[in-house]
């Protein structure tokens, strides 16, 4: 062991730590130690990067769907509401595993990054290479900004309850501003067949999808209309309201799927087991 | 040392198989509707007089699809009824773009509302070729809680080259777009890649130094306070801050350059069916029967005519098949030569009584419609069906050579020894 370390006060009661000091040298890891963690940190890097690319984009795709899909579904109720409530789930998990075991406050840009990963190699394949649909039809939104505020917070507070308060409501609610730099182009208008059209909707139309009719966007429906122009700042509002309770409930999610538990080695559970009702621990 | 050759020569089997599957299978890659219910296809929207201006076009290239379809007034009960459609073309993907479409003259960009049973609707469609190849085009309308229903397909050829698709648009506040394919594209880019490089830098900030082990190491020692130092809550405020800035800025800036905006258009239209055809005849069917082994329908129906003019039957048409009385007077007008030859039955229409029905009369007339085609477009599955019907569209042509229709519907029997 480091003796070094003994000679300085752990924890808050430490004040300021040493100069000298960083987390490899409280470690206690050997120069050879380190360089193989450095090894293994970068392998679970890429493996991090291609699983959370996988997982994060299946979760988006099956929950937000057709509005992160399809440039004619973004629209000023559901996008701005539904996307960003199932985009945090995983980067709220992630930020707990990430800062309860390792401090490091970047589970949420890790999450967003992985996505953008993920969105920047399916959509041109799938959509564009495979099918021949042109890319501005599937446009995917960006929740980095928005992730990255939340890592910020997080890092400010240190604290999980108002990291999902303050956090969790900045996500969502700057989830809009931050994309609607990039969609504002596609809600110009333009007349066709004598009908007011945005461009979305004009690209939409224009390049047939067999199974997917018009009428099955789920857009711009319910009461929400009556706000007209201030409609999208309401569904932030509430899609903010709604993610402070999504990042608390997926943060202890996040730290449930990453905890080992074990069975405890009795003859209850080892008959549970199938093992014999008389075998001896093995220890 | 055999078991090399022998795993190739499995392999080079497998791959010739595939391969094989993959050409043989070629008539499979259009009419995928043979997989739906006969009951959707035979007792919803029955489509008629379809017509394409032209076969094969060049890339950039217009072509039309005009026709009309009746909606059943017997229609299942098992189908959501037409309160809300669309008006589309069936493609393989975006191989041809939509310009224009219209349902009895009205734009049909959007869905429609409330379309009635027993009527009839025409449509036009007007389409762009895009990717060059040969493409099964249908004419299709989908129902809200029921899917699509397609009528009678055609082989599109596309000529030319892809990359000279061009499809220009002028918005409302006058900006002229080039192509339409990468409107919005590049400035979506550029601001991934903004967003991406933040992003880089501060998962690079947390990267550049040991992140795991010693980390968590010195986490459990209770070295909190070595993890994240003043300078990183610095890094990370100003981080923050400069994203917000960017955030906002952006949309100000966004609401600025593109200051007339409007919502995603989501309405549906509403439209009337075209006039109801006076033509005085009643058809009521008194029996039908589907033979099985001989591949035929068999439908006994009474017939009054109580129009001016003697009749004659011309045709049975359902689900895009067609049975036509070859021995009727414009029986040889009655298929379009460009009409898919699949979809028409060979021996056409048998009758047992060919004479014209005169003004008054009525008659009990006995038609036949046999061909394999039942079998080949899958539309006799009767022991699976919860509702053994059978439903289509009853031609007649009078004496100055008008074409008059009527629905025609009732219960079927199958039966499975030749009648």
């Amino acid at each position: 062991m480091n003796t070094e370390t003994l000679q300085h006060p752990q924890g808050a009661a430490a004040g300021k730590p040493h100069a000298a000091e960083t987390a490899l040298s409280v470690s206690g890891l050997s120069p050879r130690a380190a360089h193989f963690s450095r090894v293994f940190e970068l392998l679970v890097v890429a493996a991090i990067i291609m699983l959370f690319a996988g997982a994060i984009h299946l979760h988006v795709l099956l929950l937000a769907g057709d509005w992160d899909m399809f440039v004619d579904w973004k629209d000023r109720q559901y996008w701005p509401l539904l996307t960003p409530v199932v985009m945090i789930m995983f980067p709220a998990a992630l930020q707990g595993i990430f800062w309860t075991y390792f401090r490091l406050p970047i589970g949420a840009t890790v999450g967003a990054t992985c996505l953008m990963l993920a969105v920047s190699i399916s959509r041109p394949a799938s959509f564009m290479w495979w099918t021949d649909y042109p890319l501005n039809l599937v446009l995917p939104a960006q929740m980095i900004a928005s992730a990255i505020v939340l890592d910020v917070i997080l890092l400010v507070f240190r604290n999980a309850l108002f990291t999902a308060i303050f956090g969790g409501f900045a996500f969502a609610f700057l989830f809009y501003p931050a994309n609607y730099a990039i969609f504002a182009p596609f809600y110009v208008p333009v007349s066709h067949q004598g009908m007011m059209a945005s461009m979305a909707d004009l690209i939409g139309y224009v390049y047939p999808r067999s199974a997917t009719p018009e009428y099955i966007r789920i857009i711009e429906r319910g009461t929400l209309r009556t706000f007209g122009d201030s409609a999208s700042w309401v569904s932030a509002l509430f899609g903010g309201f709604i993610c402070i309770f999504m990042h608390y409930a997926w943060w202890y999610l996040g730290l449930a799927m990453s905890s080992m538990k074990f069975l405890p080695n009795n003859p209850k559970v080892m008959a549970l087991m199938g093992t014999k009702p008389d075998a001896k621990p093995s220890n | 040392m055999q078991l090399i050759p022998k795993a190739l020569k499995m392999m080079a089997l497998w791959l010739g198989v595939v391969m094989l599957a993959g050409v043989a299978t070629e008539a499979a890659w259009a009419h995928g509707e043979r997989s739906q219910e006969p009951y959707l296809r035979t007792r919803t929207v029955q489509y008629y007089d379809v017509q394409y201006d032209k076969k094969t076009v060049k890339v950039n290239e217009e072509f039309t699809l005009v026709g009309r379809f009746r909606l059943m007034e017997d229609w299942p009960d098992a189908v959501s009824p037409p309160e809300t459609v669309f008006l589309s073309a069936y493609s393989p993907g975006p191989m041809i773009t939509r310009v224009e479409s219209y349902l009895n003259g009205m734009p049909a960009r959007q869905s429609f509302a409330k379309l009635e049973l027993g009527r009839d609707y025409e449509f036009k469609l007007v389409m762009k070729g895009r990717v060059p190849g040969r493409h099964h085009i249908h004419p299709l309308l989908s129902i809200k809680g029921s899917g699509p229903l397609v009528g009678p397909g055609e082989w599109i050829e596309v000529t030319g080259s892809k990359d000279d698709f061009l499809l220009p648009v002028t918005t409302m506040n006058g900006i002229k777009v080039d192509n339409l394919e990468y409107y919005g594209t590049s400035r979506a880019l550029k601001w991934y890649v903004v967003w991406i490089a933040l992003a880089a830098f501060w998962l690079l900030f947390w990267l550049v130094r040991p992140l795991l082990l010693p980390r968590w190491m010195a986490l459990q020692k209770g070295r909190e306070d070595v993890l994240i130092s003043n300078r990183d809550v610095t890094v990370g405020v100003i981080l923050g801050v400069v994203v917000v800035a960017i955030t906002f800025g952006g949309y100000i800036y966004a609401n600025k350059e593109y200051p007339y905006v409007v919502p995603l258009q989501a309405g549906t239209s509403k439209v009337d069916p075209l006039p109801k055809q006076q033509h005085g005849l009643e058809v009521t069917v008194l029996k039908a029967n589907y033979d099985v082994p001989g591949r035929s329908m068999q439908v006994t129906a009474r017939i009054t005519n109580r129009g001016a003019e003697s009749v004659s039957i011309l045709e049975f048409a359902t689900a895009n098949l067609r049975f036509v009385n070859h021995q009727a007077p414009g029986a040889d007008k009655a298929v379009a030569a460009d009409y898919p030859l699949e979809l028409v039955a060979r021996d056409g229409l048998g009758l047992s009584d060919q004479r014209p029905l005169m003004p008054g009369e009525t008659r009990e007339i006995r038609f036949e419609a046999s061909d394999a085609l039942w079998e080949v477009e899958r539309l006799v599955s009767f022991l699976t069906d919860v509702d053994s019907k059978f439903g289509g569209l009853l031609f007649f042509v009078d004496k100055s050579g008008n074409r008059l229709m009527t629905e025609i519907g009732g219960p079927i029997l199958p039966t499975f020894t030749a009648l």
